[in-house]
């Protein structure tokens, strides 16, 4: 298993200079010049100039990346071309704001989305079956922006019971985004839940178990549900990369200091250092992730733990 | 039975309330529309730093309430030769961290502006170098006589630093540490979220009224306004015109709208035909309807503006401008050899008011004959684009950051200024050109006044842009804020707030 994992982990290095070189091309390659971005409107030609050679723009873009990646093995991201902080800084400030948020989110997601599946499949097109699956497309469908001003407008102006926006220290920040945030999660956790299980109930296994006079509990709890939890342990590691990569819209809303926030204003400022090393935490964390999830159907699975020697 | 352990509930409760009551009015929290970039007042200069940099920076001079310019932390000056000003400083000044400040901090400040270079070094090119005469006197020498010198020096990016705070700190000053001189000292910054700033009870001038302030980012316009209402912010800048109409009459609310220092205008490529010909632009000057952009887009945060200054800037004249009149607009394209109209194009990047502007823009111009069709273009590429001299009309704003006629033209429409600087029309006028000129060398108010006066008028005559708005600000406050002082630029100092 070890061996496994480090395998995994050392397959990473070219992935991430891959992603490092294709992020770069297409920052230069597309237009817009940062210190040109940087002074607006009015933009004196030697102050661009001056501005261009002291962020290393005139360098032809090769050296650019080498320069950059020469750096970044020995752990070195560089500095905004903005703040003038460096890079990781930048991100280990708002990272913990992201991790927060996505923990979060994805937690709602399993506690409510895990159950309501598995109760829609244990009576399926019963009525609760019927609203749950009813309730999950709706989930599914609410645009972000609108659900979270329309939690804002009730909980904070309404009920005047939830903050309206920031981490400002206290769960009660976190509950409205987290909310906002892990409502398509939840819908599709439930509905990958309930067909998951509804898929290994028809197993010839579980009829087994029924035959042999089983009580139905421990048919669900003891021998499907492992199963069919394979997929949605997938569907739960996808979700929670995607959340770690920061969820924009809600942290606009909410004014959450998270890292979706920063990356789109990196983007828009075309602040090379800062979108590249972003980018690379992103590709870090989705890779981690998937190689926990994998991990875990181990677990889940005896069957598979013989792939992993 | 007496319910002693009510009572003592009761007691504890009240003086939690009252502590609560004492403390929360020491506090004053602001939100406004973004985080800033850095807190280093020769760094990035972005509005949303620049409203948390006034607090703890300070300059040599000061913008007053009618933008006179007032004593900062030099307590008076005199021009003692045509390049030479001289500077008397404050002498009882103390940093945050407990260092005098003294003329030197005043030379190593202006040289740091000028190595780093900050992005704002522009506005000290005309400082040739800075003198220490003694601790307490400095000579700013210029390169050649230059009339704004002390509209410049007003603004908050010419800030005096610490030079031992500076080398100290390294990367991190201006995000882990900013030492200056101002009634806030900076406590903490977490990114993303809020920075908070303290009372400096050392301040050598009138000490601030709150003991803590707190500025906080809110981008969504919306949700900013909704703080505002359920008092989970005492001031929120940037009330947007909808959450403006909203909240107007809201009971426990005031809502402040103030002028700018911002204008917004459509550019004609005046080297491009058919706009190279003046009746051309003045015609489409008469088409266009300012007041239903101002009543409609702006929903009345915003003023029409006759000529291309802010009405603050000093010397802005009270120009009457092109009024609503097609069909003199009509008249004027035919006698130019348009009769049937021509069909031409607008750019915009992606900004919603300058979207609706070019939408309007489009129907009115219709209206005479003209076909305009519309371009939005991304931000990224809009001003490479327009300085490049590809369009043939365009929207953009322009902010004159210093009060100042000069920056609020030469870039403008000097002939030197094509392109980036800020001439995107390349419009060339001999005459202004020696106009703008000698504004910015005429030492006397009067002629100078005079000077751009004239200047005015013929930008206005030759039309060089489609003349639009002044744009207004509405800051919104709990009705328990006193003493909120807009400034024009947008950097509003708040060391006069108290919370009742």
């Amino acid at each position: 298993m070890w061996r496994y994992i480090i395998r995994r982990l050392l397959s990473l290095i070219p992935v991430l200079i891959g992603i490092s070189l294709f992020v770069f091309l297409l920052m230069h390659l597309t237009p817009g010049d940062p210190a040109q971005l940087m002074l607006g409107e009015g933009a004196p030609a030697h102050q661009l100039e001056a501005l261009r050679e002291s962020m290393g723009l005139n360098e032809p873009w090769h050296i650019q990346y080498i320069n950059w990646l020469k750096n970044a093995i020995r752990l070195d991201f560089g500095h905004s071309l903005r703040s003038k902080k460096a890079v990781a800084t930048e991100i280990l400030d708002r990272l913990p704001a992201t991790a927060e948020l996505a923990i979060a989110a994805v937690s709602i997601a399993v506690l409510i989305g895990v159950p309501v599946g598995i109760l829609s499949a244990s009576k399926p097109n019963s009525t609760f079956d019927n609203i749950a699956m009813v309730g999950a497309l709706t989930g599914v469908g609410m645009p972000a922006f609108w659900q979270g001003i329309m939690l804002i407008l009730l909980f904070s102006v309404t009920f005047q019971l939830l903050p309206s926006s920031g981490r400002l220290g206290g769960w009660q920040y976190l509950v409205l985004p987290a909310v906002t945030l892990g409502t398509a999660a939840t819908a599709s956790i439930a509905r990958l839940t309930r067909s998951a299980m509804l898929d290994v109930l028809q197993q010839d296994y579980v009829r087994t178990a029924r035959a042999k006079g089983l009580r139905s509990r421990r048919v669900v709890y003891r021998h499907a549900l492992r199963n069919a939890l394979i997929p949605v342990v997938t569907m739960i590691g996808l979700q929670f990369g995607g959340l770690m990569s920061g969820a924009v819209l809600t942290e606009t809303i909410f004014a959450w200091p998270g890292i979706g926030r920063m990356l789109v204003e990196a983007i828009n400022n075309k602040d090379f250092p800062l979108v590249q090393g972003t980018i690379m935490t992103f590709a870090l964390t989705y890779a981690l992730v998937n190689l926990l999830v994998d991990v875990l159907y181990a677990f889940l699975d005896p069957r598979l733990r013989t792939t992993y020697e | 039975m007496f319910k002693k352990s009510w009572f003592v509930v009761l007691l504890v409760l009240a003086v939690a309330f009252a502590g609560v009551g004492v403390v929360g009015a020491q506090t004053l929290t602001v939100a406004q529309g973004a985080d800033p970039v850095t807190l280093d007042p020769h760094g990035q200069n972005d509005q949303p730093s620049a409203r948390v940099r006034v607090q703890i920076f300070e300059t040599l001079v000061n913008h007053g309430p009618n933008l006179e310019i007032i004593p900062g932390l030099a307590k008076s000056w005199e021009q003692i030769d045509d390049v030479t000003w001289e500077f008397k400083l404050e002498e009882n000044v103390k940093f945050h961290n407990g260092d005098g400040f003294t003329a030197a901090d005043v030379k190593y400040s202006f040289e740091r502006i000028k190595e780093l270079p900050s992005p704002a070094a522009f506005l000290i090119d005309s400082v040739k170098e800075v003198v220490v005469v003694d601790p307490y006197t400095v000579h700013i020498v210029l390169n050649e006589p230059f009339a704004p010198i002390l509209a410049h020096l007003a603004h908050p990016s010419n800030a005096i630093v610490n030079r031992r705070s500076v080398e100290e700190a390294g990367d991190g000053f201006g995000s882990l540490v900013a030492v200056g001189t101002g009634p806030f000292v900076f406590e903490d910054w977490v990114s993303g979220s809020h920075v908070t700033l303290s009372r400096n009870e050392q301040y050598w001038g009138e000490p601030a009224k709150v003991e803590t302030l707190v500025i906080r980012g809110i981008p969504e316009n919306t949700v900013r306004a909704i703080e505002l209402e359920t008092g989970g912010v005492d001031i929120a800048y940037n009330i947007d015109p909808t959450d403006e109409f909203r909240l107007t009459g809201t009971p426990g609310l005031i809502l402040d709208k103030s002028q700018t220092l911002s204008t917004s205008y459509i550019g004609f490529n005046v080297q491009k035909e058919p706009f190279d010909d003046v009746r051309v632009r003045q015609a489409i000057n008469y088409a266009l309807d300012v007041e239903a952009v101002v009543d409609y887009i702006y929903t009345g945060q915003a003023a029409p503006a006759g000529g291309p200054l802010a009405p603050l800037v000093w010397g802005a004249l009270d120009v009457e401008g092109y009024e609503f009149n097609p069909e003199k607009a009509k008249a004027l394209l035919a006698e130019a050899g348009y009769p049937d109209g021509f069909k031409t194009t607008i750019w915009t990047n992606d900004n919603p008011l300058r979207m609706q502007i070019a939408e309007m823009f489009q129907a009115d111009l219709a209206e005479i004959g003209v076909d305009v069709e519309v371009l939005i273009v991304p931000w990224a590429t809009y001003l490479a684009d327009t300085a490049a001299g590809k369009h043939d009309m365009f929207i953009l704003g322009w902010v004159t950051v210093t009060a100042d006629p000069d920056y609020g033209l030469y870039a403008l429409f000097h002939s030197s200024q094509f392109g980036d600087p800020g001439n995107r029309s390349f419009y060339a006028n001999e005459r202004v050109d020696e106009l703008l000129d000698l504004g910015r060398v005429e030492a006397d108010p009067d002629k100078r006044a005079a000077i751009y006066a004239e200047a005015q008028e013929y930008i206005v005559a030759e039309a060089p842009w489609a003349f639009l708005i002044a744009t207004m600000e509405v800051n919104g406050m709990r009705d328990n804020v006193e003493g909120f002082m807009a400034h024009p630029a947008g950097h509003h100092k708040l060391s006069t707030v108290s919370k009742k």
